[in-house]
């Protein structure tokens, strides 16, 4: 019974964790088709900016919820109008620009910070399972990730705001004629998306700490996740996370880590053979 | 400048028969009254927080030499290479050490891949390298010289404590790639030898960031001991996910590379106190000569120098120990440089009595296990002058002298 509750919540640790990763990403890739190399480095960036604010005695959920999401919307909001604006819908050249980015942000935070920085440690102790213990707070990152999930669906199914956004994404030209300008929805969604991994990183910090290079260890799986999720915004995604997550736990848990790293891409390769456009094609007809 | 066609010529002609004149003039530092060694480190890129120290220590140490007078009436030289944690950089700067700069010795080349990357140009070349870095032990090459601890000379000490003062069930968790699968081997060996028992052996890639499914699996395993050899940035993340779960003071941990990338110091106490590793030097150390040694590193780096570990000691006590040989050697050629190591160097440093030990090209030393609380390192137990492994007697340079290729440990 212990065991089973223990690897339930090892389950849905992992879909909670790609899916937080992958939320940012799926809204920059899944609205404006802008393939963003510096997804993880936007991540660290918003892990930085709560371990700064709260070694600067800023209060830490103050630190998380508020000021990484600002910060790193704010350095998504110059990278779009300096680099992404000029370059949209130049498929490759933006992959290219925006790795560049990626280097110069890991390159910056370095040259500043160093290459060992002091993390924040998980607050909210632990929960006592029969033999087993687990992390609260990792029970609170399950929680605010499900929640900032309904609120993007929500956000982009009931509000003007998302109808807009929606509406460029289909169709920017007849979105155009219609008075939306196109170029601020894209400049606002890419600020969004920003934001959203900053916040994605100021939350993995007590659990995974900062270091300048740590995006590599989250863009590949979000990128596996959003490409194999497909079209639909949010829920394309999370079914894809809610696929691969369980696989890579389970197989973590009873065979090795490395078989669960290797069936994650092997699933991703798998779905991709069947539904090229992504999971989402069978719900949204491939589009 | 009119560059006519004879100039050219001319200069081209000049330019060939320098280089002509420098590949033939083998020992150009007889005449200079400098002599070059090289330190071959990563002191940018994610490695650096291994490169930089070491080679601040390689520093240290040269400085020291100089302000002594120097070696054999020359003052050595450091080249110093930084190899931007790339690989590719490591074969190319040892290349161009030796050509270009004529270096007598290298040392650097920390990580396990550097070091094998670095070992097949220095061969070549016969210019002896002095490797630093604690490592998985069982390399007993010629034209090598390791001068920290080998496998046996941190599992060993550490392994025989904990099974006597923790308990007999112990748990690894390893980054995997080849240095920690060899020091797993060592736990088999542990255990047989002193009747514990190795309940898993955990491996896990160098990304991964989440834990969760590790310490559910260690929960269920219940050991009285779990036997961290995880490595890097990313793996750190066990130790905030370890205890998050409230198991730091349930379960001890024992390493012998936490504190290495200094994880004492990037991660909060509350989350490291009473991890316990095994190491020949810590900057606590208190003994006179560790604090003449922290002045010199204060003088060359500052106070707010990096913090000296175990991994990076190796950049001083290698060049210390090298310089010992060329002055017993009366020389800095190779054959003798490496007769004089093989011969026994005892040197007495910071760490203890270090002797060079000839068969095997390792190092007989002093092994402190220690226990980390608030950040400070506590002695718990000196283990004093453990010899390296043998390896049943292959690791020989004197039977097998043409031995490259690295000896494992047998259970």
């Amino acid at each position: 019974m212990d065991q089973f509750v223990i690897l339930c919540f090892a389950v849905v640790n992992s879909i909670a964790l790609l899916a937080l990763i992958s939320l940012g990403l799926a809204v920059i890739f899944g609205m404006m088709r802008v393939i963003n190399f510096a997804h993880g480095e936007f991540i660290m960036l918003g892990g930085y900016a709560t371990v700064i604010a709260n070694h600067a005695g800023v209060n830490l959920w103050l630190s998380m919820f508020v000021v990484s999401p600002m910060v790193v919307g704010l350095i998504g909001a110059v990278a779009e109008r300096l680099i992404i604006r000029r370059l949209y819908g130049h498929l490759v050249t933006t992959m290219l620009a925006t790795w560049g980015l990626s280097l110069f942000l890991i390159g910056a935070v370095t040259a500043i910070f160093g290459n060992t920085t002091l993390g924040v440690s998980a607050p909210l102790g632990n929960i006592t399972i029969g033999a087993y213990s687990i992390g609260a707070y990792q029970l609170f990152l399950i929680a605010v990730t499900a929640l900032l999930v309904v609120c993007s669906l929500l956000a982009l199914h009931w509000t003007k705001y998302g109808l807009i956004a929606r509406a460029a994404m289909q169709n920017a030209e007849m979105a155009a004629t219609l008075g939306v300008d196109c170029d601020r929805v894209y400049a606002t969604t890419f600020i969004i998306g920003a934001a959203t991994s900053g916040l994605a990183g100021a939350l993995l910090a007590p659990i995974s700490g900062v270091l300048p290079h740590m995006g590599a260890a989250y863009v590949a799986r979000a990128f596996v996740t959003v490409i194999s999720g497909g079209g639909a915004l949010i829920t394309g995604f999370l079914s894809a996370a809610t696929i691969l997550g369980p696989v890579e736990a389970l197989l973590s848990y009873f065979a090795t880590p490395v078989v669960g790293q290797a069936s994650l891409l092997l699933l991703a390769v798998i779905i991709l053979r069947l539904f090229p456009t992504g999971v989402s094609s069978l719900w949204t007809g491939g589009r | 400048m009119k560059l006519s066609r004879r100039t050219f010529l001319g200069a081209s002609a000049a330019i060939s028969g320098a280089t002509i004149a420098g590949a033939l003039s083998g020992r150009a530092w007889a005449a200079s009254d400098t002599i070059a060694i090289a330190s071959l480190h990563d002191l940018s890129g994610p490695l650096d927080i291994y490169g930089v120290p070491s080679n601040l220590c390689m520093k240290v140490a040269v400085e020291e030499i100089n302000a002594a007078g120097g070696l054999l009436g020359k003052k050595v030289e450091l080249k110093v290479y930084d190899c931007q944690s790339d690989i590719n950089k490591y074969p190319q700067y040892a290349q161009k050490a030796v050509l270009n700069d004529r270096v007598v010795m290298v040392q650097g080349a920390l990580s396990g891949a550097a070091r094998e990357a670095t070992r097949p140009v220095l061969r070549k070349h016969k210019i002896p390298f002095i490797y630093g870095s604690f490592y998985e032990g069982g390399l007993c090459e010629k034209n090598t010289f390791c001068v920290n601890t080998g496998g046996n000379q941190q599992v060993v000490p550490l392994l025989e404590w904990s099974f006597k003062n923790l308990g007999k069930k112990l748990y690894y968790i390893a980054s995997d790639y080849n240095a920690p699968r060899n020091f797993g081997i060592w736990n088999h060996v542990m255990a047989k030898r002193e009747g514990g028992q190795v309940l898993a052996d955990d491996y896990y890639p160098l990304d991964v960031t989440d834990f969760t499914a590790a310490i559910a699996k260690i929960q269920a395993a219940k050991p009285d001991i779990v036997h961290s050899c995880l490595v890097g940035g990313p793996a750190m993340s066990f130790y905030r996910q370890w205890a998050a779960a409230g198991m730091l003071n349930k379960i001890p941990i024992i390493s012998i590379v936490f504190a290495a990338g200094n994880e004492h110091e990037v991660l909060a106490p509350e989350e490291t106190d009473g991890v316990i590793v095994a190491y020949n030097y810590f900057q606590e150390l208190d003994t006179p000569r560790n604090k003449e040694f922290l002045a010199k590193v204060e003088a060359v780096a500052g106070k707010n120098h990096p913090y000296i570990n175990g991994e990076v000691f190796g950049g001083y006590s290698g060049v210390m120990l090298w310089a010992e040989a060329v002055k017993r050697a009366g020389s800095f050629e190779r054959q003798a440089v490496l007769a004089a190591l093989e011969s026994g160097i005892r040197w007495e440093g910071p760490a203890g009595v270090m002797t060079t030990d000839g068969p095997t090209h390792n190092t007989t030393q002093d092994v402190h296990i220690i226990k980390v609380k608030n950040r400070v390192w506590n002695l718990i137990e000196k283990k004093e002058q453990i010899a390296p492994d043998t390896y049943g007697g292959k690791c020989n340079v004197f039977t097998n002298p043409n031995q490259t290729e690295f000896l494992m440990p047998q259970i």
